[in-house]
């Protein structure tokens, strides 16, 4: 039996039997997949035959990570109100994908970021500076991803740390190696629909055992907090305003430039389903933020002065499964002990799922951009780029491994998302946008630009006060300087640069394309096979 | 053609988007279904993004400077603060299905018609009409 407190001591032997049942679903799915990718269009865009539906609960399940679902809960249940900034922030963000990027990187792109870039731009330092932002970006958000695993497993499970990240890492790179792009969307689907279902139980739970009055649980929980006048009030965490605003124009815009969100878009038949994708993701996203209120706020009520005795960690991650167990039945019972388990499954799907579209969509910079097109400069096979999408996804899942095992547990998890959060808005972010409506933007520009947001996010980082003892800046929050400056970046280089006539298209053929849809790349002939295909006759002359 | 993904030689499976030099894009782009199309998505695009940006870092500014007003309280318990916070969600759900249904039926036709429109081999063509201009206004339903 599991211990009556976390972190356990031994291992939880129900949460195992849950996770091996999520795990056999998810490996039965990658099977399926695996069958039917044979193409770099179905390994890298699955077939392009994901419905507008699908792509909404794989977009929520690519995106919501285990810093929301638990993260964002330990962040409201510490700090009240200002853990709830993050919840608007990551949602408002969708407009900003939505009114401006959705339905055009369908229509102008292929496979990945650069293909957008490369279309108009010479190719070859157009692909190179944006497969450097998109690498970037994934190795911030996976790494922490990674930690955050081990961590959480660890305290749910019982798992050895290094054992948890390398059993997480395993069954990633499964389903990516294995299945490509349709075994990663289907586990999105199956992880968002997983953690709807657990937080909508686990809601109404805590609103039974408040007494069905959800206003009392700010109550409750102002009346357990330790610092009951600040509680329901901003500035528990966040003290310097000039850092809230920044980490709000981070988050705002960083989401229109992570990778791994706007290779989706790259799934759905057209523009249409792109667009109904997003309308369903940001309903099934939002009502999963509103529910952190309950949660986060709920945790606080129910769990009270728990979280100052130790029994919550530091960083709040544990607030929602001790919640479940709590709402449950409490810790020791039948029914607190199986939600905990439940729960605890739950964030190891939503992992799962995450750290899948984050290696993907990086090995797609590898394989796709740089080895393809600009090593290989297109001469290669479809067969080959395949497999060296497959060996770049088991090399960035391996780094990702040793460097989740080496900087352990102690890595600060919650400013390497932030980081990867504020690359992607400064880096990704402009480049692109730009590349879709500014006529007079080159290949020059492009490439200062992601340089200028690269270097100035993670520079601020570097000297901030987040990482170096001596801080040369007072911000823990670089998006407010480095966003401008990646635009800047991007002008900049237009102006010095001069556009390169023999290799630059035009721009109103991407400009024409990506508004309207003319041109854009169709799906599969049938999206996943009517009958399934004999890769290999035995009796074939040679195939 | 080369510009069929289906079927096409390995290097188009594997390269970048293909491009289409049948079209004759500048005249595409200076066709008057393309230039309202770019107009009507701008004229809803650009004022929806300024109310987004004004409402979201209004509500930070808010959270960050002035943390008392956003305390008081509403009813019992129920913060402005998280009222405001609550508003954003609204918002976002509002903006995204006003702009799913101004696309259905004011963008998608624009663009079919200017697409088809950059298809024309020549001439100056039998105007095509937008069914896109009826003027189906808002009428503030809100979805939650």
């Amino acid at each position: 039996m599991s211990a009556a407190f976390l972190p356990l001591a031994e291992v939880n032997v129900e949460a195992v039997v849950i996770f091996a049942i999520v795990v056999g679903i998810t490996l039965a799915i990658t099977y399926w997949a695996s069958q039917r990718t044979t193409s770099t269009t179905q390994f890298w865009a699955a077939g392009r035959g994901i419905t507008g539906v699908q792509n909404g609960f794989a977009i929520a399940g690519d995106y919501m990570s285990a810093a929301s679902f638990l993260g964002i809960a330990g962040l409201i249940f510490l700090f009240g109100f200002d853990g709830f900034l993050y919840s608007v922030g990551f949602l408002v963000a969708f407009l900003i994908v939505l009114f401006l990027l959705a339905e055009r990187m369908r229509n102008a792109g292929k496979f990945t970021i650069a293909d957008v870039l490369s279309f108009r731009l010479n190719e070859r330092p157009a692909r190179v500076a944006a497969a450097l932002g998109t690498l970037v970006v994934a190795a911030f958000y996976l790494i922490a991803q990674m930690v955050g695993a081990g961590v959480l497993i660890q305290a749910l499970v019982g798992f050895d740390f290094n054992l948890a990240v390398a059993l997480t890492g395993a069954f990633m790179l499964i389903y990516v190696v294995f299945g490509g792009m349709l075994a990663t969307t289907w586990v999105q689907i199956v992880k968002a629909g997983l953690l709807m279902t657990a937080t909508i139980i686990l809601s109404i739970f805590v609103l039974g055992k408040i007494g069905w009055n959800p206003i009392d649980i700010f109550n409750d929980a102002k009346a357990q907090s330790d610092s009951p006048e600040a509680y329901l009030l901003p500035g528990l965490r966040f003290d310097n305003p000039i850092d809230t605003i920044s980490l709000g124009l981070g988050l705002l815009l960083g989401t229109a430039g992570l990778p791994h969100i706007l290779m989706r878009f790259f799934t759905v038949p057209d523009a249409k389903a792109a667009r109904k994708s997003v309308g369903w993701a940001v309903g099934l996203i939002g009502s999963f933020y509103v529910m952190t209120t309950f949660l986060g706020f709920g945790a606080r009520a129910l769990l009270g002065e728990a979280g100052t005795t130790g029994e919550v960690d530091e960083a709040g991650n544990l607030a929602a499964p001790l919640l479940a167990q709590n709402v449950g039945g409490g810790a020791g019972s039948i029914g607190g002990d199986a939600f905990l388990a439940i729960i605890a499954a739950v964030a190891f799907a939503t992992i799962l799922a995450v750290v899948a579209g984050l290696v993907i969509s990086a090995s797609g910079a590898v394989a796709h951009d740089v080895w393809s097109n600009v090593i290989r400069k297109g001469k290669e096979s479809e067969h080959e780029e395949i497999l060296v999408g497959r060996i770049a996804a088991l090399g960035i899942g391996v780094i990702a491994i040793v460097i989740a095992i080496i900087g352990g547990e102690d890595l600060n998890v919650s400013y390497m998302v932030g980081l990867a959060f504020a690359v992607a808005a400064s880096a990704n972010f402009p480049a692109l946008l730009l590349a879709l409506t500014w006529r007079r933007f080159n290949t020059t520009g492009a490439v200062t630009g992601v340089l200028f947001g690269v270097v100035s996010s993670v520079g601020l980082v570097l000297v901030g006060p987040d990482v170096s003892d001596n801080p040369v800046i007072e911000l823990t929050q670089p998006a407010i300087i480095s966003v401008p400056l990646g635009f800047f970046g991007c002008w900049l280089g237009t102006m010095l640069g001069r556009t390169d006539t023999k290799a630059e298209h035009k721009f109103e053929e991407l400009y024409v394309r990506s508004e309207t849809g003319l041109g854009a790349e169709v799906g599969e002939a049938a999206p996943p096979p009517r009958e399934p295909r004999r890769r290999r006759e035995p009796t074939g002359a040679s195939r | 053609m080369a510009h069929d993904p289906r079927g096409a030689e390995s290097a188009s499976a594997t390269g970048g988007a293909e491009h289409r030099p049948d079209v004759n894009w500048q005249a595409a782009e200076r066709s008057s279904e393309f230039q309202e199309l770019v107009h009507k998505r701008r004229s809803f695009v650009i004022p929806a993004l300024a109310f987004v940006f004004f409402w979201y870092f209004g509500f930070i500014a808010l959270a960050s400077y002035a943390p008392d007003f956003m305390g008081e309280s509403v009813i019992e318990g129920v913060t402005i603060g998280y009222v405001l916070a609550l508003s954003q969600f609204v918002m976002t759900w509002f903006l995204a299905w006003l702009y799913l249904r101004r696309a259905e039926r004011v963008f998608d036709p624009l663009a079919e018609a200017a697409a088809a429109k950059a298809l024309e081999p020549r001439g100056p063509g039998e105007a095509g009409r937008p069914e896109a201009g009826r003027p189906r206004a808002g009428n503030g339903e809100v979805r939650s």
